[in-house]
């Protein structure tokens, strides 16, 4: 609740009394100020104010005009355009790369039905148009200097027009059935992109590289350490004390060593657990290595959430009757999974973060590209524009979950009863 | 409804306790086929390969050379080798924690800041940091920043510190010949400073007039700590490093993989400490600041008083997993070729090509530096917890 009593000395009790009972939490509507007035409040309040306005704005200001002389002036970045593809897909045969084409497109067309029948309007107060045109002008102008081949610009304009249909169907076709259709298009997803990769002599796990690798190991560790975390957090506060043990000491083991560590595990030793005779492909092996560091993780992100379940809603669930599972599914979980959005995507953000991981264990992913891009010998010297822009494509992924969490959060009234 | 309709005990396939027992033994020897199963499986693999799975190959010569750490050579031993990696490892790890800490705490507070632009500025460089992978950091910090740096000047040339594809120098102290005198000055100092403190807090509790009694006692202790330094005719040097036939000499050298790994570390794990400071500070309930602010506080002693100590009861646990997540990604070391823990077991493997002991080294390793860090951050959080809810 916040209340600025100066600014309103004026106003009447009942007043007040009624805003409290309204529970507005917005904050106090901002005063005009001119230029002149902000300036001065928000950089000169105070002396020791002024001088850490002066600093940091020459630091800033420094430090700014650096990069963007070395960004705009020094800096060659040929060695990114040139090798643009190979960041994406590395050695991704191109002559199959249709077949990335149409998990994209699926994907897309899934992702505009999906906003289209959920029906929400979109804000369109001045700031949000402004920022969101800085955006898409300043994508177009990135992709103007990476792309030449009509062909790739002709796919990604279909790619727009795929995501505004799926909005206009979404739309139109609201409704149960359509809720059900795009429920099982986004469950189909992953199997369709994996079957699209591979139907018909197509390409095997060994060249999916680039970007694109890091998409699916990110996806494969996600989608497939939600249900197994779950579990184990579940089993953690079971009241079997057998299961509990196994279960924290498996949680606890795991989370105990790096990443990096266990991943040399999945490369080193895990084809010697496996039955004799029973081979699987290395990315296949690491694949399980990021799924089953990633449960651990989720576990206790779940756990945390179980925990702020209030103990009430047990057993309201258990004087209506239901059984264990019941209560679980349908009163416990739902309400426990709410609770752990934001930290559960934060995980996800660093699970996708990681997966640059495979660079140092002999995969091509994006950061390798990067690496190879730059040792070439026609653009020696280059590791800063490589590796920057494998940065920025991280960045820009990473920066968007987490706003979206954010406005997620919002929606949904996390931590808010 | 009669009650012998109700029988006195269920049968056993109904009855709940012998249910669990049963359904307990049954995951258990689950559990224990499983592991076994693996077990056989590995020491069939590696036998069959003639490796077998005991500890005694360490002590054979490990035959490669590791670029820093303690004393080490081709001809020690593969043990010596992985202890060389275990300290380096602390190492960055601790030197990071320190200072991802410094960084963080002043980037935090700087978000808080009523200055616009240095709350800006905090912002971006969270935003920055924080989203993109540490892994790509660390590379960029050690590829991009300090391989190309050549080290310039002349010889003898000094400054306040050198970075280059040398390494990182920095200023330290040199004790002269007889710095021991200065050592009773110190405690004289500190005795004085105790008094002090003592002395203002019973002025304060007789007059109720302000105790100043922190900055009062650290004057005591500097002015008799000064006076010591003088009639020690200097025990101490500050020794600015310098360059001496293209290599440093003096002051304090680390290798350019340390400070790559270290920069990388340090600026990542401080975006995310920042973070956290600036949760917990706003976590704070309001009511708390503005009943101190009643209570004719400064604003200097709200946040010591008040809001602090508060703040960093919700602090200390996420950062605690901050200090952890940073010795883990410490490991990361490995991908600049610093010989930490990682990256020694991986030549390790490579050359005795024994995986199975060396990963349980690593893990174990690891589990018992997380245990001291939690052990560690464990008494920090009992000292400022809330009476009465210690856990």
């Amino acid at each position: 609740m916040k209340r600025d009593w100066g600014a309103r000395e004026d106003v009447a009790l009942e007043a007040v009394a009624a805003k409290e009972e309204l529970a507005v939490t917005e904050a106090p509507s901002a005063r005009d100020l001119t230029p002149a007035q902000w300036v001065k409040e928000n950089l000169f309040s105070t002396p020791f104010n002024s001088v850490l306005s002066v600093v940091a704005g020459l630091l800033a200001g420094w430090l700014l005009y650096a990069v963007l002389r070395w960004a705009f002036g020094t800096a060659d970045w040929t060695v990114v355009k040139t090798n643009f593809r190979l960041y994406m897909i590395g050695r991704f045969p191109i002559e199959e790369a249709w077949r990335i084409w149409m998990g994209l497109y699926y994907v897309v067309l899934l992702v505009g039905l999906t906003w289209g029948q959920a029906g929400r309007r979109l804000t369109w107060d001045a700031m949000h148009i402004v920022r969101r045109s800085v955006l898409a002008i300043l994508g177009v102008l990135l992709l103007l200097y990476l792309v030449d081949s009509p062909l790739v610009w002709s796919l990604m304009g279909g790619l727009v027009a795929a995501y505004l249909a799926g909005v206009g169907v979404g739309r139109i076709g609201r409704g149960r059935t359509m809720r059900r259709i795009v429920w099982a298009g986004w469950l189909l997803a992953f199997p369709f992109v994996i079957v699209v990769l591979q139907i018909a002599d197509g390409v095997g796990p060994l060249r999916w590289n680039g970007f694109l690798l890091n998409v699916l190991a990110g996806v494969v560790g996600i989608v497939l350490s939600f249900p197994i975390g779950i579990v184990l957090a579940l089993g953690r506060r079971s009241s079997l004390p057998a299961v509990r043990t196994v279960c924290v000491a498996l949680i606890e083991v795991v989370r105990g060593a790096p990443l990096f560590a266990w991943l040399l595990f999945g490369v080193f030793l895990l084809p010697f657990l496996l039955p004799p005779g029973v081979q699987l492909p290395q990315i296949i092996r690491v694949m399980i290595m990021f799924t089953v560091f990633s449960s651990a993780y989720v576990a206790e992100i779940v756990r945390g959430g179980l925990q702020g379940v209030h103990f009430g809603q047990y057993e309201a669930a258990r004087a209506v009757g239901l059984s264990t599972t019941r209560m679980m599914a349908l009163v416990i979980l739902p309400q426990a999974l709410r609770n752990t959005i934001p930290a559960m995507i934060s995980h996800f953000i660093s699970l996708f973060k990681d997966t640059s991981l495979l660079a140092v264990i002999g995969f091509i992913d994006m950061l390798r590209a990067a690496r190879i891009a730059s040792a070439s010998v026609k653009f020696i010297g280059s590791s800063r524009q490589t590796l920057l822009f494998a940065a920025l494509i991280f960045w820009i992924v990473a920066f968007s979950m987490s706003r979206w969490s954010q406005r997620l959060e919002r929606r949904l009234g996390v931590g808010e009863r | 409804m009669t009650e012998q309709a109700i029988p006195a005990r269920p049968p056993l396939w109904r009855n709940v306790r012998v249910l669990r027992v049963f359904g307990q033994i049954v995951f258990v020897l689950a559990v224990v086929y499983v592991l076994r199963e693996l077990f056989l499986n590995m020491q069939f693999g590696f036998r069959r390969q003639g490796i077998t799975l005991d500890f005694d190959f360490l002590q054979q010569r490990a035959g490669f050379d590791l670029s820093e750490g303690i004393a080490y050579g081709p001809n020690s031993s593969f043990w010596r080798a992985i202890r060389v990696g275990v300290i380096n490892t602390i190492r960055v790890a601790v030197s990071g924690i320190v200072l991802a800490s410094i960084l963080g705490l002043l980037i935090g507070v700087g978000r808080l800041s009523t200055n616009w632009l240095v709350r800006n500025v905090a912002r971006v460089y969270v935003e920055i940091f924080r989203n993109t992978p540490v892994l790509i950091q660390i590379i960029f910090w050690y590829v991009a920043v300090i391989l190309p740096l050549r080290l310039v000047g002349e010889d003898g040339e000094e400054r306040l510190f050198f970075l280059s594809n040398r390494g990182l120098a920095v200023p330290w102290l040199r004790g002269r010949p007889g710095a021991g005198s200065w050592v009773p000055w110190l405690l004289a100092g500190l005795v004085a400073a105790v008094a002090v403190w003592w002395w203002r807090t019973r002025v304060n509790e007789r007059t109720g007039r302000p105790h100043h009694r922190a900055p009062l006692a650290l004057l005591a202790l500097a002015a008799v700590a000064a006076a010591g330094y003088l009639a020690a005719g200097g025990p101490f040097d500050i020794e600015l490093p310098a360059i001496d036939r293209g290599a440093y000499a003096g002051g304090v050298k680390v290798s350019g993989e340390f400070a790559g790994v270290l920069f990388g570390l340090v600026f990542y794990t401080a975006a995310f400490i920042a973070e956290i400071i600036r949760g917990s500070i706003l976590a704070v309930d309001k009511g708390q600041k503005e009943a101190a602010m009643a209570m004719g506080l400064t604003r200097f002693q709200q946040l010591r008083l008040v809001v602090l100590p508060q703040a960093l009861r919700i602090a200390i646990p996420p950062i605690n997993s901050q200090y952890l997540n940073l010795t883990k990604n410490s490991s990361l070391a490995a991908a600049i070729a610093f010989p930490d823990l990682v990256q020694v077991s991986q030549t390790v493997i490579n050359q005795a090509g024994r995986p199975f002991q060396i990963i349980i080294i690593v893990m174990g390793t690891y589990l018992i530096l997380s245990m001291i860090i939690s052990v560690l951050m464990n008494v920090a959080n009992r000292a400022v917890a809330l009476r009465g809810t210690r856990r």
